[in-house]
């Protein structure tokens, strides 16, 4: 896969306002933590019991 | 009189209002004062009305207007009061059922609001520090109706509305209520200790049930497990341990922890008990603060502790504005629950509570809330303008309880806990009727007052599991048939066609926004008219009833703004059919429709046209039936100022 990216002015500008916000170093920082989060997501089905958890707090489910 | 001839009523009064009797004089010296009763049912508003069971919310309707309100699409909490925040419908505001689902892992998320941790950690040893802590975000788009107020000037008290947590920023005075989680970040987890040895085995997750060993000398020890310890590696929960002196003969108890004694007889509760949860010795900690019931005593001790709220003395988060302002209620009032839905719903329905615990402990969450709304009244009546809004839970937390007690043709309907307790529901509204007139008296004819909910109540008799269902009709392909599988394990997206997520929701698989969606563009209106028809053609072999009166299309419904995060079809369920727990988390199995064997028996997650709100008004009103999201224009029309471009609702007046 490449690992060169090209980004649109628009998403270039989100870019710049996440690294402040966040106070990431760098844009490949920011880029290697999303995917990062991203994969976490797809593999984990923990948020599922957490989920389920938060639902069962609110009683609507046993 | 029967629900449909209340709505004819309803409607002809309404109808034959002149319009606004509102007092003259400039927009600023105004005062409005909305009770926030969740889930006050007209139906029974009316019912106990005809007894003269309510006579100041019958005085207020005759001054003004009692009508049904229209709930939002679907009648869940964070989504009305979202659209009350708002002023507009759930397209606008982005909330759409408390649970979400991400299109591009299937998965469901929370719908309220979000906890990014803290990325910029350091490691120190065994600690890891963060440089910029984590945050908690709203995700509730959009401004409150209470901005416009603060940009004129105009002082508001809003106290703990749903669907504001974190609360948004504000320099008005604000309580986040529901969506407000406890100290380990659930929305409670509650512990018991018991000497019932086949109790203490039990499966109650995610709750914390011990064994309660109490020595030769008649000391039981025990712990509060606090939040995890994230500043340390691989750190696990912090708990706080206690010691328990059990003194059978005078059956009390002597609760030692941290330095304090708490003293609590048979069957009482404590007051709340400040708890330090100590991150890095000296350095950082958290505080929170549970409650002690001695359930029994003698041949079984039960010692039931309550989930660890967040202190509103100390906050670890975020929980009101000003920030000092939960500070100041503490201070005045004392020390009060902050989790937004208080009464301990989860520990009746397991077993641990009997009705006579849940009683008690729901009528001691509505003496607190009563004691902070005479704090909030007093400070209101000596305001000269301004707005205060205040919440209770009680009313919507007793009837999703309370129902099967007085209804005889619900599966779960116990002869003998509805002799003992049938009467708890009415009580609970004579019981607004009393906080109404204690207002009425206090604040004086000049004040606008607003007495609403944001859905009314049904019986929930019998579950469905819209996944099976789906799978049965050939929308949603299976690799596996296994009992008890879930969608994000054995869904073939590529051949599947719809899911059903959350209380209310279904999703088509579509291509360009699902992972692996299947229905081209140009397909989705046909799909979604033909779900639309085979859903409300589904009928219970067990009565005959239709199971989904109406399949809301979401397009047709709602604004553009953020349509993307609702389901594209919204499942108006009939009166006794609610979707079953397994069926919100995307799991199958079971039968497609069967009985609710629970004490959560009532429920509001269905068609609206079921559930209609409750709107009585001190003011006449222009419009026979009011809409959710007109009370926001509403309000700021009465202070003189114009909606703004965001409101989708009109001022009634």
């Amino acid at each position: 896969m490449a690992s060169k990216v090209k980004l649109s002015k628009e998403a270039d500008q989100k870019a710049v306002e996440i690294i402040a916000f966040h106070g990431y170093s760098s844009l490949e920082e920011l880029v290697e933590d999303l995917i990062g989060k991203e994969y976490e997501k797809i593999k984990s089905g923990d948020n599922k019991e957490e989920l389920a958890n938060k639902l069962s707090g609110l009683g609507y489910i046993s | 009189m029967k629900r449909r001839e209340f709505i004819k009523s309803g409607t002809a009064l309404a109808a034959a209002a002149p319009f606004m009797n509102f007092g003259a004089g400039s927009p600023l010296g105004k005062k409005m004062l909305i009770l926030g009763l969740d889930g006050m049912d007209p139906g029974i508003v009316n019912r106990l009305m005809a007894r003269g069971e309510l006579p100041n919310m019958q005085r207020l309707g005759q001054r003004g207007v009692f009508t049904m309100m229209r709930s939002t699409i679907p009648p869940q909490s964070p989504v009305a009061w979202g659209s009350f925040i708002s002023g507009a419908d759930p397209g606008v505001f982005g909330i759409f059922d408390f649970l979400h689902r991400d299109p591009a892992t299937y998965f469901p998320m929370f719908s309220q609001s979000e906890t990014l941790p803290s990325r910029m950690m350091v490691n120190l040893g065994n600690y890891r520090i963060p440089l910029k802590p984590g945050k908690v975000v709203l995700k509730r788009e959009g401004p409150a109706f209470w901005d416009s107020l603060e940009e004129r000037g105009i002082p508001a008290t809003i106290f703990k509305v749903p669907t504001n947590y974190p609360p948004s920023a504000s320099k008005q005075r604000t309580l986040a209520g529901m969506g407000t989680p406890d100290i380990q970040g659930t929305y409670g987890i509650y512990t018991l200790y018991t000497s019932d040895e086949s109790e203490a085995q039990s499966e109650r997750s995610p709750n914390n049930i011990y064994y309660a060993y109490i020595d030769e000398n008649n000391v039981m020890e025990g712990q509060i497990e606090g939040p995890k310890n994230d500043l340390v590696k691989d750190g696990g929960p912090i708990v706080a341990p206690f010691k328990v002196y059990v003194d059978n003969r005078h059956k009390t108890a002597r609760i030692d922890i941290q330095g304090k004694e708490v003293l609590i007889a048979e069957k009482e509760y404590s007051d709340w008990v400040e708890i330090d949860f100590s991150l890095i010795a000296g350095l950082a900690s958290i505080t929170g603060m549970v409650k002690f019931y001695l359930m029994e005593m003698g041949e079984r001790f039960r010692l039931y502790v309550s989930p660890t709220h967040i202190s509103p003395r100390r906050p670890a988060v975020p929980i009101s504005t000003p920030a000092g302002y939960s500070r100041e209620l503490a201070d005045k009032v004392g020390l009060f629950h902050t989790i937004g839905l208080p009464a301990d719903t989860k520990a009746l329905s397991q077993g641990t509570f009997s009705m006579e615990n849940y009683i008690a402990q729901s009528l001691s969450v509505f003496e607190e809330s009563r004691r902070l709304f005479d704090y909030e009244l007093q400070r209101f009546q000596e305001q000269e303008q301004g707005l205060l809004f205040f919440y209770f839970s009680s009313l919507d937390q007793g009837q999703h309880m309370f129902w099967a007690l007085n209804d005889r043709e619900h599966p779960f309907y116990h002869p003998e806990e509805s002799r003992r307790f049938g009467y708890i529901t009415d009580e609970m509204y004579r019981k607004f009727d009393r906080i109404l007139g204690k207002a009425l008296q206090g604040v004086g004819a000049d004040t606008a007052v607003l007495a609403m909910s944001d859905h009314g109540f049904a019986p929930f008799r019998r579950e469905v599991n819209i996944n099976n269902w789906l799978a049965r009709e050939g929308f949603l392909k299976l690799d596996s048939r296994d009992p008890g599988a879930s969608i994000f394990d054995t869904a073939d997206w590529g051949a599947s066609r719809a899911y059903a997520l959350g209380l209310n929701g279904l999703y088509l698989n579509l291509a360009g926004r699902e992972r692996e969606g299947s229905v081209a563009a140009g397909e989705k209106r046909r799909l979604l008219e033909t779900l639309k028809g085979r859903l409300e053609a589904l009928v219970d072999p067990k009565s005959g009833e239709q199971v989904v009166s109406c399949a809301y299309i979401s397009e047709d419904h709602f604004s553009k703004d953020f349509i993307s995060r609702a389901p594209d079809i919204i499942l108006g369920f009939n009166r006794g059919f609610r979707i079953s727990d397994d069926s919100a988390l995307g799991t199958l199995g079971g039968d497609l429709i069967s009985d609710n064997m629970g004490w959560w028996s009532g429920d509001h997650c269905v068609d609206p046209r079921k559930v209609p709100a409750s709107f009585i008004s001190s003011f006449k009103i222009q419009k026979p039936v009011p809409d959710m999201q007109d009370i926001a224009p509403t309000i700021l029309k009465y202070f003189g100022i114009a909606a703004p471009a965001s409101m989708t609702g009109k001022a009634l007046i």
